[in-house]
């Protein structure tokens, strides 16, 4: 009996020895050797550098943070959740101290948690601040959400998300609430001890733009020089950031009423901003890294292809197409035969059918290339393949930042004639405010020569939204103007009649009973502005003149002129109020 | 302040409040209504064994027992037990209890960021979070584990063989075990006192450099003195201006002042920064009964909600004659010999964005509630959210050029006093609840407040003690300490709870979530009706619901015992509230003591 | 829950308590039981006893025989199955009965943190004794067992000795009527055992019932004037210890200091009653052959009822 006990707690003692082992060995500390040679280390050791989760240094430790997760005696999971639920409670319940206090304590248990700080600093930025109605304590909880995320980076400083966020919350929400003006006053004038490096900047790099594009470009130096990830998010946006924080800053400037040489300055740096974005190497979802400046050289060297493969045999392609007309039925050379502009709908659609077999692809023709050199063509058509799918993948990704709108608009702000026509319509604005009318019709009138010299020269601007909603603003205001000093209609020397005509078709302003007839001649899918295109400046014209109501949240989201990279932003930065974050539980 | 559910006056509270039939009421119903059950429930079980004749004259004879028991307790066999109970306190090195209290006040710098609105708030939240979460657990782990200690050892022997009734075993232990409890709780409030005044204890410093000659006045009127700022001392600077003499008060920082003096020594002059002063503040307000005008004026119950999810302020629309108006009442000339101050925190919605710049205005108008036609408009304001905005009624003011005496015209005979607040803008709203706008009597004594929040925090102790003696006089030690943690966290989550047991809660109980992730049905969408799920919904209802429901209403009601919020946020705990947390405590502790004398008779004390 | 316990033994069910009887078990039996209510021990079968006032009555048993359930079942710290316990008259769920009851536990449970005097001053307050009469007692019964000199130290520094004797004093503390020991001898040394049996013949002499238990034969043979003998949970013998040893018929000479002579005598005398001298040394503990014989009697034969003679 007695045998038989101490021969039970043997093998006791020796399966507890045999976990040892494993455990030994999945928990090894990582080692550097005397001839520096590193040792990574167990498992445990890998996976902690891997996931950067443990406090390398003793000075890193938080004694707080350490003494509140000793407490929960590892449940701090569960702490965490019960504390989240209170900080949602205290938000409900309009408890900002307690919401702050518990959000600290949440960060206590749970620093590495990135999502926590990323949400909670959204929260305190965007929804707490508008619970406020003066904007004193709207730009205090901004702020206040800023810094949160600041303080988040110092426990988290491989994190380029938390960096970002800042760079986001400082350019973007400051940059473009309903507050702006207010927000970029005080922030300039801020000399707040607990903001970093605030006090330190000069004063003409206190501007949010500014700021938010040094912490954007703080994330990105992460994640170029120490190998951070961005993990999820878009790498054509993450990297554009800076330069739209340029662009953003050029027209904040504008709006202030600052043009001349600063604005020259800002729209050059923004310029050159956009091209290093475009030179810039980036990963895409396809696998490859792309440039997005490289798509005009491609589409080059696509053509060129084309062009060898023409020349080998020069007049094959015009054979086939002799060949396959030959082909056509009688009633599908009619249509075709008949001017474009005379045909019938059926007719038209005959002659579009026949002409889509009559074009011969680059495949096509290198097969019938004589068998001397059809190898050679083929693979001239393999090349041309390659480089199409390349560029086509360069143009789908251009269209999420809006490569090419923004790289027009940088080189064309800043022109001397487009500069002038932002100045001098913002001193229209300023005289019609004043009810100085011949003076602001006569500015009005410089303005848009001016702005004239600019469409010519950048023709693909004119029917675009750019010159902007600006544009179309302020002959909106010289349209009121000329009303009140009595005159029915736009003269006739008028530089912008392009661009009149096309508001009046979209009705965006009255039309003038001499356009009636050519107006309501014109076809009506004429290329329209998007209508939310308005957003911008509309709100901000009705809140200075007729105050109509406008509701709070709708004015908030603001600049639908970036329309289309806005529209991927809103994904990126922290998700909606009503969600929590995915990888919150 | 936010409150919730503020208390009517006591008695009102006691035995009848208009619509509700008083506490008093419902405590006699509630507690007949479980002893009537209890002795069904013992019958029916005793008859199943002895038969019902036999069942009837047992429980009888218990009755009588428990009465007798009752009748001859004597107090110094009680206070003989609660002495050993205090002695066994301390013999279990309960002075652990405080040396973990003084070390959590050292370190509570690490945690405490004295940079916040109001560091008062926070200090005195913290300590007195502090205080009554280790004084519970103190409480818990001496009650849990004293009488399964005696039980365990026997020592319990020597004492129920000589003449000593249950109900004298069972009070001892708890009025002993609380007599630990309040000795503890009077050297730690003394500690977080002191601690509290000397954490925010400072001063600035104020030098010539700092003030510049006051700057003119409206108007372009010089005016003499200085004005400037102090330094900085944690983290923040208060504005002074000072008259010619170089004496003035500062203005309000992180919500206290200082005296500035001027000093003249060898012909310079140094300026005094004095000590923080109104600091703790235990206002005394006189609340009102709030009423509405919708927005075509007719009398309404409530405002309109703006869509918050919190339903505790209701709005009034600006542009209309749309108002809220609070009725004070006893309102006499001796309590507010310089005339009236009104405090208020007003809640603003906008519905267009309107000017950035400039917030939303509104209007104080007093009436006679005797002669409600006659109004006196006492000034248009700007809101302020989330302060508290003080507006002097004056005991004499001017209205449409007539001058209006305040307790002559405006206040009634019998001591009463309506004030109206509208919204002037359009389409703008204010939000208001009923503790938004009050008269300022007076401020209190702070430290007597103070005390007063340690009185609710010494209930919570006391009922915990019991709780954990009545559980202890079954269970075995660790699982009476599990049982009393349960009761003590239920009892913190009991609104929680009564949501879940009433079935409030979106998503159901455990079987319907269950069900609903199974079948990937969100929280809103109504569930199909088919057997599976009838049978799952009354699963629910039986087995988590109901007794969910049952234990939110049989478990103390901590939370609302509770008055840290009224000593933070610097009001005084009024005495209404304090006697009607005292009632519910003895209400509560009754039934729990008389159960723990049953389980105690029931059980064999040896083995 | 089952029904209370308590509710299950009528209190005094006895028409007239005999006045001369301090204790009355009738039929008092006790089952142990397990959690689930499942039984588990039967620790007392059917036991009828009864002490009169003024003896040492000996309830005499191996470990587990029941001894110590039948004290407690009469002291009320444990509720019978079936049966009852009266004491003085009134149930043993009566509370009013301790007033007149001092109990010394098998190993003195009080509390260490207490110095002596403080523990006499707390149970002396559970006799709810005014403050000047506590004082009295105390004195007295500090002095009566010996630790005067130890008065002011804590129960935890004692001996076992002392604890015993502190216990007892404890148990004396309220001048009861009936004191209930249990197993009062165990843990003193020899010197200490002499003491402890004097004082309980002492205690008779004042007047007063004392109903002990035992294991030790020596104990209860030198002290008690009637036992009882429990085996597995029943009545084996019960009778008063001179008749008990009297069976036999057989006489024992003890005494000391005599000379050859007076042996001799003595012997003489014996012959002269036509007597056999059986032995004139070392005597043999009758009580033990009585017990042993007993139980191993019990063993062969279970169930049988013991004889009751009084």
């Amino acid at each position: 009996m007695n045998r038989s006990s101490f021969v039970r707690k043997l093998v006791y003692i020796v399966i507890i020895a045999l976990l040892l082992v494993p455990l030994s060995i999945y928990s090894q500390p990582s080692v550097v050797g005397a001839n520096n040679e590193v040792s990574e280390g167990g498992k445990l050791a890998q996976l902690r550098k891997e996931y950067q989760i443990s406090e390398s240094s003793l000075g890193e430790i938080d004694p707080t943070g350490e003494t509140i997760k000793l407490a929960t005696l590892g449940l701090r999971g569960v702490a965490a959740n019960l504390l989240w639920h209170k900080a949602e409670q205290a938000k409900m319940k309009e408890d900002w101290d307690g919401l702050q206090a518990t959000l600290d304590q949440i960060t206590k248990l749970e620093p590495h948690f990135i999502t926590v700080w990323r949400y909670q600093a959204w929260n305190v930025s965007y929804n707490i601040s508008v619970e406020w109605d003066d904007y004193h304590d709207r730009y205090f909880w901004v702020k206040e959400g800023i810094k949160f995320l600041l303080r988040g980076f110092r426990y988290n400083d491989h994190e380029p998300r938390v960096l970002y966020d800042v760079g986001w919350t400082t350019g973007q929400k400051m940059g473009t609430a309903d507050e702006k003006v207010q927000y970029r006053r005080l922030f300039r004038e801020d000399d707040d001890e607990e903001f970093p490096d605030h006090r330190l900047r000069p004063q003409n790099r206190r501007d949010n733009w500014l700021v938010g594009q040094e912490y954007f470009e703080k994330a990105i130096h992460l994640v170029e020089d120490r190998g951070a990830s961005i993990r999820r998010q878009n790498p054509l946006v993450f990297f554009s950031e800076p330069a739209m924080c340029q662009i953003d800053y050029a027209i904040a400037l504008a709006e202030d009423g600052i043009f001349e040489e600063k604005g020259k300055v800002a729209w050059t740096d923004a310029d050159g901003y956009w091209t290093r974005f475009g030179q810039r190497s980036i990963p895409t979802t396809f696998g490859i890294e792309i440039r997005l400046s490289e798509y005009e050289p491609l589409m080059e060297q696509v053509t060129a292809v084309a062009k060898k493969l023409d020349d080998i045999e020069p007049d094959l392609r015009q054979k086939i197409i002799e060949e396959r007309r030959a082909k056509l039925t009688q009633d599908e050379r009619d249509a075709m035969d008949v001017p474009q502009q005379k045909r019938t709908p059926e007719q038209m659609r005959v002659a579009f059918e026949a002409q889509i077999r009559l074009n011969v692809s680059m495949k096509e023709l290198a097969d019938r290339v004589g068998q001397a050199r059809r190898e050679e063509a083929q693979k001239l058509v393999e090349d041309a393949v390659k480089l199409q799918e390349r560029a086509n993948i360069i143009g789908r990704e251009r269209d999420v930042v809006n490569f090419k709108y923004w790289r027009m608009r940088c080189q064309l702000e800043k022109t001397d004639p487009a500069l002038n026509a932002r100045r001098l319509i913002y001193e229209a604005d300023e005289l019609y405010k004043l009810t100085q009318l011949p003076e602001a019709r006569r500015t009005y009138e410089e303005a848009f020569a001016n702005w004239r010299k600019v469409v010519d020269q950048f023709p693909e601007m004119a029917d675009d939204a750019i010159g902007g909603t600006s544009i179309e603003d302020a002959i909106r205001g010289y349209f009121d103007v000329l009303k009140q000093l009595d005159e029915p209609s736009f003269p006739k020397d008028f530089a912008l009649m392009d661009v009149a005509r096309n508001m009046m078709i979209r009705n965006a302003i009255p039309i003038p009973p001499e356009f009636m007839e050519t107006i309501g001649q014109q076809p009506a899918g004429q290329p329209a502005v998007d209508e939310n295109g308005e957003g911008e400046k509309g709100a901000g014209a009705n809140a200075e003149g007729e105050t109509q109501p406008v509701p709070e949240e709708k004015t908030d989201e603001e600049k639908a002129g970036d329309a289309s990279t806005e529209s991927d932003k809103p994904a990126e930065a922290p998700a909606k109020e009503s969600d929590p974050p995915a990888d919150a539980k | 302040m936010v409150l919730e559910n503020p208390y009517p006056p006591y008695l009102e509270w006691l035995f009848s409040a208009g619509y509700n039939p008083g506490a008093f009421w419902i405590w006699l119903l509630t507690m007949t209504g479980v002893i009537v059950f209890g002795l069904l429930v013992s019958w029916i079980l005793s008859s199943v064994r002895y038969g019902p004749m036999k069942a009837g004259d047992l429980i009888f004879k218990a009755l009588v027992n428990l009465t007798d028991d009752l009748a001859h307790t004597s107090p110094r066999r009680v206070f003989a037990l609660s002495r050993l109970a205090v002695q066994e306190s301390i013999r279990r090195r309960v002075i652990a209890a405080f040396i973990v209290f003084v070390v959590i006040l050292l370190f509570a710098g690490w945690f405490l960021n004295p940079g916040k609105t109001d560091p008062a708030e926070l200090y005195l939240s913290f300590v007195l979070t502090a205080t009554s979460y280790l004084i519970l657990l103190m409480a818990l782990i001496l009650s849990a584990f004293s009488l399964p200690a005696d039980i365990q050892n026997r020592t319990i022997h020597t004492i129920v063989t000589k003449p000593v009734r249950t109900t004298e075993i069972i009070l001892g232990r708890t009025l002993g075990f609380a007599a630990v409890g309040t000795g503890l709780l009077l050297v730690m409030g003394v500690f977080s006192y002191g601690f509290v005044v000397r954490t925010l204890d400072h001063t600035h410093e104020l030098s010539e450099d700092d003030l510049d000659p006051r700057s003119a006045g409206p108007g372009g009127v010089a005016r003499p003195g200085k004005e400037g700022q102090t330094t900085v001392t944690r983290e923040h600077r208060h504005q002074v201006v000072l008259d010619e003499n170089g004496h003035g008060i500062s203005e309000p920082a992180q919500g206290h002042v200082h005296e500035v003096t001027a000093v003249t020594r060898d012909g310079k002059t140094e300026y005094r920064v004095g000590p923080a002063a109104n600091q703790f503040k235990a206002r005394v307000p006189v609340y009102g009964k709030l009423s509405f005008l919708d927005r075509s004026g007719r009398p309404a119950e409530k405002g309109i909600n703006v869509g918050n999810e919190w339903l505790y302020r209701s709005y009034i629309e600006g542009g209309t004659p749309a108002a809220a108006i609070w009725r004070f009442s006893g309102v006499r000339p001796d309590d507010f010999p310089d005339g009236i101050n009104l405090d208020m925190t007003i809640r603003v919605f906008r519905t267009y964005k309107g000017d950035v710049e400039k917030g939303i205005s509104g209007s104080i108008t007093l009436r006679n509630p005797k002669n409600p036609k006659v109004k006196y408009l006492l000034r248009n304001f700007v809101a302020k959210e989330f302060a508290i905005d003080r507006h002097k009624i004056p005991l004499k003011f001017k209205d449409k050029g007539a001058e209006v005496d305040l307790f002559r015209d405006v206040v009634s005979d019998d001591g009463e006093l309506d004030v109206e607040i509208g919204c002037l803008e359009r389409a703008q709203f204010f939000g208001v609840a009923k503790p938004d706008v009050y008269l300022f009597k007076r401020e209190g004594t702070p430290w007597i407040n103070f005390a007063k929040g340690y009185v609710a925090i010494w209930l919570q102790m006391v009922l915990i003690t019991a709780v954990g003696v009545t559980w202890s006089t079954f269970l075995n030690g660790p699982v009476s300490m599990l049982a009393t943690i349960a009761t003590m966290v239920g009892g913190y989550f009991r609104e929680f709870l009564d949501e879940l047991g009433r079935g409030i809660a979106l998503g159901g109980g455990p079987m319907e979530s269950l069900y609903r992730i199974l079948t990937q049905n969100n929280l809103t969408s109504e569930l199909e009706r088919s057997i599976t799920t009838v049978v799952l919904l009354w699963s629910d209802k039986l087995l988590f619901r109901g007794p969910l429901y049952i234990a939110a209403h049989t478990l103390p009601d901590l939370e609302s015992l509770s008055d840290v919020n009224y000593v933070a946020k610097g009001y005084n705990i009024p005495l209404d509230v304090l006697t009607i947390h005292v009632t519910m405590a003895v209400g509560y502790f009754i039934p729990v003591m008389i159960l723990g004398f049953l389980f105690f008779k029931m059980r064999e004390v040896a083995k | 829950m089952a029904s209370p316990a308590v509710l299950e033994s009528a209190p005094s069910a006895s028409p007239e308590p005999r006045t001369d009887v301090v204790i009355e078990t009738r039929n008092l039996s006790k089952i142990y039981r397990d959690f689930w209510g499942r039984q588990k021990v039967r620790a007392l079968k059917a036991l009828d006893l009864e002490v009169r006032r003024g003896e040492i009555f000996g309830l005499l048993g191996p470990n587990g025989s029941g001894k110590t359930t039948t004290i407690k079942l009469l002291l009320g710290l444990l509720f019978p199955t079936g049966g009852q316990a009266l004491v003085f008259g009134k149930d043993a769920s009566d509370v009013t009965k301790n007033e007149r009851i001092g109990y010394l536990p098998e190993e003195s449970y009080l509390y260490r943190f207490l110095n002596a005097e403080e523990t006499l001053d707390f149970y002396g307050r559970l006799f709810d004794m005014p403050a000047h009469v506590r004082r009295q007692r105390i004195g007295e019964l500090i002095h009566m067992v010996k630790l005067d000199w130890a008065k002011r130290r804590q129960l935890r520094e004692y001996s076992k000795g002392m604890t015993r004797r502190i216990g007892l004093a404890q148990a004396l503390i309220n001048d009861p009527e009936l004191i209930v020991l249990d197993e009062p001898t165990t843990g003193l040394d020899p010197i200490g055992c002499r003491e402890m049996k004097d004082l309980i013949i002492e205690l008779r002499e004042k007047g007063k019932t004392v109903l002990m238990c035992s294991h030790l034969l020596a104990d209860v043979q030198d002290v008690c004037d009637r036992i009882a003998i429990l085996h597995q949970g029943e009545l084996r013998e019960l009778g008063r210890v001179d008749s008990l040893l009297k069976i036999r018929d057989v006489t024992e000479i003890r005494a000391s200091g005599l000379s050859d002579a007076a042996k001799d005598e003595i012997k003489a005398v014996i012959a002269r009653h036509n007597g056999n001298l059986v032995s004139m040394d070392n005597p043999t503990s009758t009580l033990e052959e009585l017990f042993l014989s007993i139980v191993q009697e019990s063993e062969a034969r279970p169930g049988r009822r013991a004889r009751v003679e009084n």
